[in-house]
């Protein structure tokens, strides 16, 4: 391959099954990329496009040399349709056996003697005369694998190559890919970055059928974020458990969490909010959203009782009637938050796991000892967000989008009944706010926290929020 | 009104000074319940008042705050902190007769104005709190029989009163019952529940007593924490540009190192702050301080002295009589010395170099660290009330010198630490002047000139062990591991 591949502003139809939507990727030929997403994000939707596959619908796709080879659960289902569409020896009343392997594999072969050697290292030797549907799914994938490599072929586009393999046959491949990356660019579809080898120079992300990212592996930062994302992602996402030991009041199930009656707030003669009423019910998801000085962050910090007007408004909160002897802390063990300002306060030299577990305990830093459980839970919060490495180190020796990770954790740790995420992804990179979203819709789905979520970006919209909140300014 | 202190016996004055325990968090487990549903008054809205009422409020107790008519009239900064934080506010009149608590919590030298305004507005068997016992100890003021007398006094300035209490925690907080009026014999079950609606268990109460807070604080805030500092902080700056040093690496090495060094003080006391220089350094350190302590003894025993028999408050008393003209001359010069007109230079100094360069500053916080402690405790005041008064409280001042340097530091600290600051001060320089004309830049400003870290086993040893048993920190090794237990940052 001597020029670079083009993708630009692709849109590709699978039978209106599937979509990639708006490609823009280049390859040049001393590239080595691996693809990777979720379970039906894309990825080998986009390795077969470069293979010919789809239907294209506008954009335009460029530079394909003429001889790829492509190895995919796609292209071996298809194989196997051919074979069975052969078995057509009904009407001539004999036993059809299909194609054998040998023939597969040698006829149009482009190289024979690199074909025998592989057929000899994937230990296929002894079913060369068997028929090709009798193989088994692993034996075919083989033989896929040794009819690509032995294609000459100008661009090598393998989808989970290892996937099925043993251990030593899985090693035997890893070896020889890497002897031939001077001679032919490869594209890899992966799951996991474990198996990715060390050839790769690029990769991609492909998420709801859009390439998302395009990172260079020399770049380390947003290499590992790529990767934290990626765990995330194809993890199950269990948001690990509240603390069972854990004795929140219970709610009576009758009252909303949340009603504001007729809230005034103002500074001076500045009135920030005028006669405003809300009322949050239990399980109602709400999105907030408004101009710089609309009153977002107020008209939370009422509700949290960090605002000191909460005591002269109608504020009821988690069966609180505001201003009756209650404290500021019974209101808060109902609250997970997180904003912009919390982070700026949260100044103290503490470990990573303790701002996780201070989230059980509403504070800032570690003021009381903490329990067994909450420890571990912590832990699998570290694991979820991919940093239990970083479990003692200091919390403000972190980057700021790692510190906000954590402190999103804070704010869920304790499955609140309502957790409040005032910009949540403020300052977060493209892939630690995706990181993010995911989990706020993991959050959304479970029944038992409801969601206040803030932003401005229209972009950031989460499943399952379908109530709306918009402020004005005032002026 | 005379001085209260000086009206008791010898032997009730020890008693009084030796009151001072570190209280146990179980005795906090009513919470704010002595409190619930009474009406708390606050009279001043300055830092404390304000921020004390923040938290008191959001511990769920009722909170309003009473000011003068001309400050609600006129819209002061006060009525502004109150309304704009959704307090109500009324006038005395309006407020005082409807209080369960008044909380005085106006500056020092508004005491007595405002005792006689408030007092026969009160209800019959209300509680008046104080933060501060210099009115009723040293002014002598006498409160009517029926009314609850108690102090509640968070060891850190209001802007941190609040904030600790914000993140989940609180500040250090001293507590006293005036016994003399306490009818009803609730005075403790009260201030254990306004320390509690403050955060102040979380970080460790002291139970102490109205006596032994005001002479010991009146020690602590003129010697070591703003007068030595202030007395160090001119001293060292002059000594350092007359021996060529760059003023403004001068200026940012006072500036910033009574800070930095008075963290290490903080952590592992004056042991640890010493442990940070290196050998010969230490036992330079050690022996300057030696000498200084043995000059300003006699400085710190006239201290202790006047505020013992009542000479202090009373000359103090006379200037605030005479419109505070001593105050402002003395505030005055302070804003004109060359440290406080040298701006700090835009140089790095690392952590480390705070030590190796500033061996005298170090030799100074260790002798009037020891010296106020020494001196205190040979008063009867009890030990860890001393500690407090020395020790804790040097990196508190320490640091508001690093943001504000010495002209603001004073006009951030009360007018009564303000005022000893000063005397302390000008008594201080001179005695100093002769110590000064032998100390050159290997101590302040350029670190020592040795060819190795060599030192002579036998006598760090004697340094080592002389450091480590004084009694300043073997009291501050607990008091620290109490606060270290509460205050799990880890």
């Amino acid at each position: 391959m001597t020029a670079s591949i083009c993708l630009q502003n692709l849109t590709v139809n699978f039978d209106d099954r599937f979509k990639l939507s708006e490609i823009d990727w280049s390859i040049t030929p001393d590239q080595h990329w691996v693809i990777t997403g979720t379970n039906g994000a894309g990825k080998s939707a986009l390795g077969a496009v470069l293979a010919g596959a789809g239907e294209i619908e506008s954009g335009t796709l460029s530079g394909v040399p003429g001889k790829v080879g492509l190895v995919s659960f796609e292209a071996q289902a298809e194989l196997i349709a051919q074979e069975l569409k052969k078995d057509d020896a009904d009407i001539m009343d004999v036993i059809a056996e299909g194609t054998p392997v040998r023939e597969m594999i040698f006829n149009d072969c482009a190289d024979p003697d690199l074909a025998s050697e592989l057929v000899e290292k994937f230990g296929l030797t002894g079913l060369l005369d068997r028929a090709f549907r009798k193989l088994s799914t692993g034996e075919t994938r083989k033989m896929m694998l040794i009819r690509a490599l032995s294609s000459k072929p100008d661009l090598l586009i393998l989808d989970e190559p290892f996937d099925g393999l043993d251990a030593n046959t899985l090693v035997m491949l890893q070896e020889h890919l890497a002897a031939i990356v001077d001679d032919v660019p490869m594209i890899l579809v992966l799951n996991r970055f474990d198996e990715m080898p060390a050839f790769i120079t690029h990769v991609a992300y492909v998420d709801k059928g859009r390439l998302t990212h395009t990172v260079d592996r020399q770049d380390e930062t947003a290499f590992n974020e790529l990767y934290q994302l990626l765990h995330l992602k194809t993890t199950d996402l269990d948001v690990p458990e509240a603390d069972p030991a854990s004795t929140l009041p219970a709610l009576d199930p009758e009252q909303p969490l949340v009603n504001l009656k007729n809230i005034r707030v103002k500074y001076g003669d500045d009135v920030i909010i005028d006669g405003l009423d809300w009322t949050i019910e239990r399980g109602q998801h709400w999105q907030l959203s408004g101009p710089n000085g609309s009153g977002k962050t107020c008209l939370l910090s009422l509700i949290t009782g960090d605002h000191p007007q909460c005591y002269v408004n109608d504020i009821f909160v988690f069966g609180f009637q505001r201003g009756n002897g209650e404290s500021i802390w019974q209101i808060k063990q109902f609250i997970g938050y997180v904003s912009t300002a919390l982070q700026w306060e949260y100044r103290v030299s503490t470990s990573c796991k303790n701002v996780i577990i201070s989230g059980f305990y509403d504070s800032i830093g570690m003021y009381t000892k903490s329990t067994d459980k909450q420890k571990e839970i912590a832990d699998q919060w570290l694991a979820l967000l991919g940093m239990s490495d970083r479990a003692d180190q200091p919390f403000n020796k972190l980057s700021y989008g790692d510190q906000r990770l954590l402190l999103i954790a804070r704010a869920m740790v304790k499955h609140p009944p309502l957790l409040i995420l005032d910009e949540p992804c403020l300052g977060l990179d493209d892939m630690n706010r995706q990181l993010v979203l995911a989990l706020i819709e993991k959050i959304c789905e479970a029944k038992n926290t409801t969601v206040l979520y803030v932003n401005h970006h229209a972009e950031d919209q989460i499943a399952g929020i379908e109530n709306f909140l918009a402020l004005t300014k005032h002026s | 009104m005379a001085n209260y202190f000086n009206t008791l016996p010898l032997r009730e004055q020890l008693e009084q000074l030796g009151k001072c325990r570190f209280m146990a968090l179980s005795e906090f487990a009513d919470g704010v319940e002595a409190l619930k549903g009474k009406k708390m008054v606050v009279v001043g809205c300055g830092a404390q008042g304000l921020n004390q009422g923040l938290n008191l409020r959001d511990s769920g107790l009722d909170v309003s705050y009473a000011l003068r008519p001309e400050a609600i009239a006129e819209k002061r900064q006060s009525w502004k902190n109150a309304t704009e934080n959704g307090f109500t506010v009324g006038t005395y009149e309006e407020l005082i007769p409807t209080a369960d608590v008044v909380l005085n919590l106006t500056p020092d030298k508004q005491h007595t104005a405002v005792v006689n305004a408030v007092m026969p507005l009160m209800k019959e068997g209300a509680c008046l709190s104080y933060s501060h016992g210099f009115n009723i100890v040293e002014e002598g003021m006498k409160i009517r029989d029926d009314l609850t007398v108690i102090m509640v006094a968070p060891k850190c300035p209001g802007s941190e009163v609040r904030a600790e209490y914000v993140r989940g925690f609180g500040v250090p907080t001293l507590i006293a019952v005036h016994e003399d009026n306490d009818p009803k014999g609730e005075g403790l079950a009260l201030a254990k529940a306004y320390a509690v609606g403050t955060g102040g268990h979380k970080a460790g109460v002291l139970m102490s007593s109205f006596i032994a807070e005001v002479k010991s604080d009146l020690m602590g805030e003129q010697t070591i924490l703003c007068g030595m500092l202030q007395t160090g902080s001119i001293l060292c700056f002059d000594k350092m540009v007359e021996e060529g040093i760059d003023a403004g690496y001068a200026s940012k090495l006072i500036q910033y190192g009574w800070e930095t060094i008075t963290e290490a003080l903080k952590y592992g006391g004056v042991t640890n702050m010493l442990d940070r220089l290196s050998n010969p350094a230490k036992i330079k350190a050690f022996d300057l301080a030696e000498e200084l302590k043995q000059i300003m003894r006699p400085l710190y025993n006239k201290h202790q002295d006047d505020i013992m028999n009542g000479n202090f408050s009373s000359g103090m008393m006379e200037d605030w009589a005479n419109d505070d003209i001593k105050l402002h001359t003395w505030r005055a010069e302070t804003a004109e010395t060359n440290f406080e007109k040298t701006p700090a230079g835009d140089v790095e100094i690392s952590e480390q170099e705070f030590f190796d360069n500033g061996i005298l500053m170090v030799a100074m916080v260790k002798a009037g660290v020891e010296l106020a402690f020494e001196t205190m405790t040979a008063a009867g005041i009890i030990a860890e009330s001393a500690y407090y008064e020395s020790l804790h409280e040097t990196p508190l001042i320490a640091n508001t010198i690093a943001r504000k340097k010495l002209y603001e530091m004073n006009a951030t600290i009360s007018d009564t630490a303000e005022y000893g600051c000063y005397l302390y001060n000008h008594a201080c320089v001179p005695l100093l002047a002769d110590f000064m004309k032998g100390i050159k830049s290997d101590v302040i400003g350029k670190g020592l000139s040795v060819e190795d870290n060599g030192v002579d086993n036998a006598r760090l040893i004697e340094v080592n062990t002389a450091l480590r048993s004084h009694p300043v920190e073997a009291v501050g090794s607990v008091l620290r591991g109490h606060m270290a237990d509460m205050k799990k940052i880890v």
